[in-house]
């Protein structure tokens, strides 16, 4: 069981931090989007692991199946510009940075791992930890509050994400024909579009 | 189910901020920022959740990262509609154009 | 009649609060809402307030009490802490005697008049509202000015007149001389205003109270000395040796009294126009002439002659005093009178005849007849109102052809317009017959003669108290002012007549006279303000035939002329027919014990009104030779004979340049050293020097503010880097716990903990060699024992701090409780950990500071 389990968690968190290292690596956003999957996916089998049942499910349904989905979807309708070109500044300073925060980062793992006792193996889960029964119990009695509040918080970003999403629209009752103003603004979506097809091809 | 001592897991986390955090200051792309964003944010529910297992006697840590799901998603939409937003007016994906505020 | 008094008992006179509040109402209407109002709508408003305000003062003055007076009280204003620790309230209240009575209808009747007179002038005004928002407020200035029952309230309404003064003289604001004119009145005032500041200051000080009442009732405590000179604690201990001429052998003091009137007057010259403040009041005609009528002739310029009448319990107790005030008067009468004989302009003669006028009336309070100086303030205000308003109708029917301010003035441009305007005529002869002093007709021969009979036979007993001496009146001073005062008179009499003929007598020299002529489209410019688009020159134009002024100008022009014949058998003592002076007889009740007549002159009295009426004959048949039958030849050949004497007074004996060389000269100057300090301290070194520092840590801290979220981002991280350096920086620290101290001896010593710290703890004798874990660490102390341990603290990555605690422990028996089974010490209070109280602070630990 015990090389399972190690066995296990080497290839979950393989699979997040190479997921983390190409999602930011890649130059193609549709690539970064399928490291953050893959870093995702790890994370739910951590949760697996870490007695959390439930939340590895609504990691899986939440960000793999919204919010990668919905970097897709932003990625396919910007098409080729969603790929910025290759940057041109000197990349020295950049990557001195990277170094000085890495190496700060190690210093802190260090320092963490010395005041901490040593690896200690774990005990058991009380039975019903992370699971769906347990878990909702708390959240619904505990944290029925910020629940509801959390609720309405997604109804605003949604509402907010189609407000700014949509742009300036043009009341139709002030267009001299309601018709034509339709007409008019995918015309001039469609005006960018092509213009900066050109661009790319050219 | 406990043969994987925790600082494992805390060391994943560790790593997967340290990328995501490096992601958010290297990049210029708008979406890769938004997924360093993403990254970050795994990292810290998965230290949340390792936590929360060594303390097994609530679920303090779970329901946390439950919310942090939560605002992560509304976080998503909300700065992919700005991606948009901001590519109708200036054309580029790239973040450093955002300089409109700059005299 | 008993109802009114039962409605409106004497001292709750609420109908006081009617007469003030019309005119403000009218005031804040007009000022607000005259533009949407309309003309009709604002002549409506303003007469209405100035008619009920009218009407309200006549009922005042019947129900006025023989003695006493009725008052109101608005609210308490504010309560001041006197010299001796008393309270001294000061209201807001009004009250009305026989004075403030008399000043009340004056203000309301004649200002009732002028205003229907402005309906008519200001017609074509475009700022139609605001003239007569002013001339309202004006109103109740002045009304709270004579209605004031406590020098405060006087001085508010004093400054409400200033301002509304300085607002219409410069009411054509288009014009900088205009502009200018109600500068230099509003400054000049300043002046004053600082002097009634100070009298207001030291009458609280030493009487203890603003309230006039209490003022009269207490004003022999103004009969002591007050120290001058040197001010403060300067004496030869705090002042440098080279300084000590300054010290006079004796301290020079003033006799309060004296103190008070002095700075009283000063007010009274700014705001009467007395010398040496005098100069605004010629400049103050730029206004328009209603304004000239009502507020530089007939009201507000007498405020001065009416405060020294209010204060006469004052003015009484100091001869010195008085003997200032008439000196400057009949000073300023001649002075003013002479400039008048020259000056071409009309409104400047009637300005320097009123300047010479309020001289006279000082000369009335001066010499201690405020009764008499207070009549003459009454029939000027109806003789000189007149004045103004017939030169402002001339000035009207000039306007028509020639719309430039000064020429429109310029007598030399009038002249022979009694054919044309009957009315204005003989309303101006009437008036200028009652300022000159026709005998038993003219109001102003009896005002001006019972003040010249007052003055010739006055003789001011001194009131003494112990420790301070008076100083007295020479006999001569006051036969001196009588003549000077006659002198005046024939001066007086002569300009004012020289006016009349040039103005109405003889060929008219404006225009060549055209009856068929017709206004090339311009319209009628009613008004006098100058928009001279019309550069004509001088008898070369034709126009129409000069026309008498409409109803509503003529017929305040007629009742003004009434009550200038009318107003002298008010105030005609000599014959006893004096309604008016009884009235006013328990007002000066008091004060006018201190005066009585010279010895020897009892028989003069109708033997020296001879001299006032040979100057009247004098000066009016002079000007009738001169400008009647010679047509101003004398003039011009004296012109000829004395140039630069005639030049000198006809430039006003150039006060105006002595005053710009000397006073605003020097003002001038220290402006210019300001100026440079400002320039090159202020701006150079405290502004520049500041943005320059401001922007070059902006040119520094700009550079990161690179506008990239990343650089942001890139910033709090390394901030966060150095935070977090700090945190796992070593740090040795440790709380002292000795509470087993004196018992056993025995102190605890806790580590203060930090990330990944290990510790070690060395005392003199043991050195441990090996870092742990632990953070606690007992000492044990022998009585008189000290020992030094130092802690050590070593972080994950191996970095050591330390720090050394000296710890002491006392010598035994200083509270007996080192045995064993010893009683216990009292306790010390519960305390923190890590707290000692500071009596135990040499007991215990120092730290030595990092090693």
């Amino acid at each position: 069981m015990k090389i399972f389990e190690l066995a296990f968690f080497f290839l979950a968190s393989l699979l997040v931090v190479l997921g983390g290292f190409f999602t930011v690596a890649s130059r193609n956003p549709i690539r970064g989007a399928m490291g953050l999957l893959s870093a995702i996916v790890g994370i739910a089998g951590l949760y697996l692991m870490l007695a959390a049942e439930f939340l590895a499910a609504i990691q899986i349904l939440v960000y793999a199946g919204a919010v990668v989905v919905l970097f897709l979807f932003v990625i396919m309708l910007l098409g080729p510009s969603a790929t910025s070109g290759r940057d041109t500044r000197s990349a020295l300073p950049r990557y001195l940075g990277a170094g000085v925060l890495l190496a700060a980062s190690v210093g802190a793992l260090v320092l963490v791992f010395s005041a901490s006792a040593g690896p200690r193996a774990l005990s058991a889960a009380p039975t019903g930890m992370g699971t769906v029964e347990g878990f909702g119990r708390e959240l619904f009695t505990q944290a029925v509050v910020p629940f509801e509040i959390a609720g309405v918080l997604l109804l605003i970003a949604v509402v907010g994400a189609v407000a700014v999403a949509r742009g300036k629209q043009v009341d139709p009752t002030l267009a001299p024909a309601p018709g034509d103003d339709d007409k008019q603004g995918s015309d001039a979506a469609r005006a960018v579009l092509t213009t900066h097809t050109k661009d790319v091809h050219s | 189910m406990s043969s994987v001592p925790i600082e494992y897991y805390l060391v994943v986390a560790a790593v997967l901020f340290i990328t995501g955090a490096i992601g958010f200051l290297l990049r210029r792309n708008l979406l890769i920022l938004l997924m360093s964003i993403e990254l970050m944010l795994n990292a810290v529910n998965l230290t949340l959740v390792a936590y929360n297992r060594i303390h097994p006697l609530n679920h303090n840590g779970q329901i946390f990262t439950f919310f942090v799901i939560a605002v992560a998603a509304a976080e998503a939409s909300v700065g992919l509609a700005i991606v948009l937003a901001f590519y109708r007016v200036r054309r580029t994906m790239r973040s450093d154009e955002a300089d409109l505020l700059r005299s | 009649m008993e109802a009114l008094r039962t409605l409106f008992p004497a001292s709750d006179f609420t109908l006081l609060a009617a007469i003030l509040a019309l005119p403000a109402l009218g005031a804040l209407v007009n000022g607000l809402f005259g533009k949407r109002l309309g003309k009709e709508g604002v002549r409506l408003m303003a007469l209405a307030a100035l008619g009920g305000s009218f009407l309200a003062s006549v009922l005042t003055y019947l129900l006025l009490p023989a003695e006493g007076k009725l008052t109101w009280t608005a609210w308490r204003w504010i309560s001041i802490q006197g010299r001796m620790g008393q309270s001294i309230p000061i209201d807001v209240a009004f009250s009305v005697d026989a004075l403030s009575g008399t000043m009340m209808l004056v203000i309301t009747g004649v200002g009732f008049l002028i205003h229907l007179y402005s309906s008519e002038y200001m017609k074509n005004d475009p700022g139609f509202h605001r003239f007569f928002a002013y001339l309202n407020l004006f109103c109740f200035a002045m009304l709270t000015l004579v209605m004031g029952d406590n020098l405060a309230m006087l001085f508010v309404g004093w400054e409400g007149v200033g301002l509304c003064s300085y607002l219409l003289i410069g009411f054509w604001y288009g014009e900088d001389k205009n502009a200018a004119a109600g500068k230099k009145a509003f400054i000049v005032n300043r002046i004053g205003d600082f002097g009634l500041l100070v009298a207001m200051a030291l009458i609280v000080y030493y009487v203890g109270t603003l309230r006039f009442d209490g003022i009269q009732s207490g004003a022999s405590s103004l009969l002591q000395n007050v120290k001058i000179w040197p001010i403060g604690n300067m004496s030869s201990g705090t002042l440098p040796g080279f300084l000590h001429f300054l010290l006079p052998e004796q301290p020079v003091t003033i006799l309060a009294a004296t103190a008070v009137g002095l700075m009283v007057f000063l007010g009274c010259a700014g705001k009467s126009a007395q010398i040496p403040l005098y100069i605004w009041l010629p400049d103050a005609m730029a206004g328009p002439t209603p304004v000239s009528a009502l507020i530089h002739a007939a009201t507000m310029v007498t405020a001065g002659v009416y405060l020294v009448a209010r204060l006469s319990a004052v003015f009484v107790l100091s001869p010195a005093a008085l003997a200032v005030v008439a000196v400057t008067g009949a000073l300023t009468a001649l002075l003013a009178a002479t400039i008048g004989l020259f000056q071409n302009d009309l409104k400047k003669v009637l300005a320097y005849s009123t300047v010479s006028q309020l001289g006279y009336m000082f000369i009335g309070v001066g010499v201690g007849a405020f009764a008499a100086g207070f009549f003459h303030v009454f029939t000027h205000a109806f003789f000189k109102a007149c004045l103004f308003l017939g030169a402002g109708s001339v000035i009207h029917a000039i306007h028509v052809r020639i719309h430039d301010t000064d020429r429109s003035q310029d007598m030399g441009n009038m002249g022979g317009l009694k054919a044309y305007m009957p009315i204005t005529r003989w309303t101006y002869l009437i008036a200028c017959f009652a300022i000159a002093g026709l005998p038993i007709l003219g109001s102003g021969f009896w005002s001006k003669d019972e003040i010249l009979w007052k003055a010739f036979t006055v003789d001011i007993m001194a009131v003494s108290a112990p420790g301070v001496s008076q100083w007295m009146w020479p006999s001569w001073l006051g036969r001196a002012i009588y003549w000077a005062g006659v002198t005046g008179a024939v001066f007086t009499s002569f300009y004012m007549f020289r006016s009349y003929f040039r103005t109405f007598h003889g060929e008219f020299r404006g225009w060549k006279i055209d009856p068929t002529w017709k206004d090339p489209g311009h319209g009628h410019g009613h008004d006098d303000h100058g928009h001279d688009d019309h550069h004509e020159e001088h008898g070369e134009i034709t126009g129409p035939v000069p026309h008498e002024s409409p109803l509503p100008m003529t017929i305040p022009l007629m009742v003004l002329a009434a009550f200038s014949i009318g107003a002298g058998f008010l105030v005609a003592e000599p014959i006893h027919v004096a309604p008016l002076a009884h009235k006013l007889e328990p007002v000066f009740a008091l004060s006018s014990r201190a005066i009585r007549q010279r010895e020897g002159t009892e028989g003069l009295l109708f033997p020296m009104m001879l001299p006032g009426i040979a100057a009247f004959l004098a000066g009016t048949v002079g000007a009738m030779v001169v400008y009647q039958n010679r047509r101003g030849e004398p003039e011009r050949r004296f012109a000829t004979m004395f140039p630069r004497l005639h030049r000198l007074i006809y430039d006003k004996w150039r006060i105006d340049e002595l005053y710009d060389a000397t006073v605003v000269g020097m003002v001038d100057a220290l402006a210019d050293i300001f100026t440079i300090a400002d320039k090159w301290i202020v701006d150079g070194i405290l502004a520049k020097f500041t943005a320059a520092l401001v922007g070059f840590f902006g040119t520094v801290l700009r550079a990161f503010q690179t506008g990239r979220v990343q650089v942001y981002a890139a910033a709090m991280v390394l901030g966060l880097v150095g935070v977090g350096w700090f945190m796992v920086k070593p740090h040795a620290d440790a709380t002292v716990n000795d509470e087993a101290l004196r018992r056993s001896g025995e102190v605890k010593l806790s580590a203060a903990p930090g990330l990944g710290y290990s510790y070690r703890w060395d005392t003199p004798g043991v050195s441990e060699t090996t870092f742990a874990k632990t953070t606690e660490h007992t000492v044990k102390l022998d009585p008189g024992e000290t020992k030094d341990v130092t802690l050590r603290v070593r972080n994950a990555w191996g970095s050591e701090s330390s720090e050394t605690f000296t710890l002491t422990r006392p010598a035994g028996g200083r509270r007996g409780a080192t045995e064993p089974g010893a009683l216990p010490a009292p306790q010390p209070p519960t305390l923190p950990t890590g707290t000692i109280p500071a009596e135990r602070i040499p007991d215990l630990i120092q730290p030595k500071g990092l090693q």
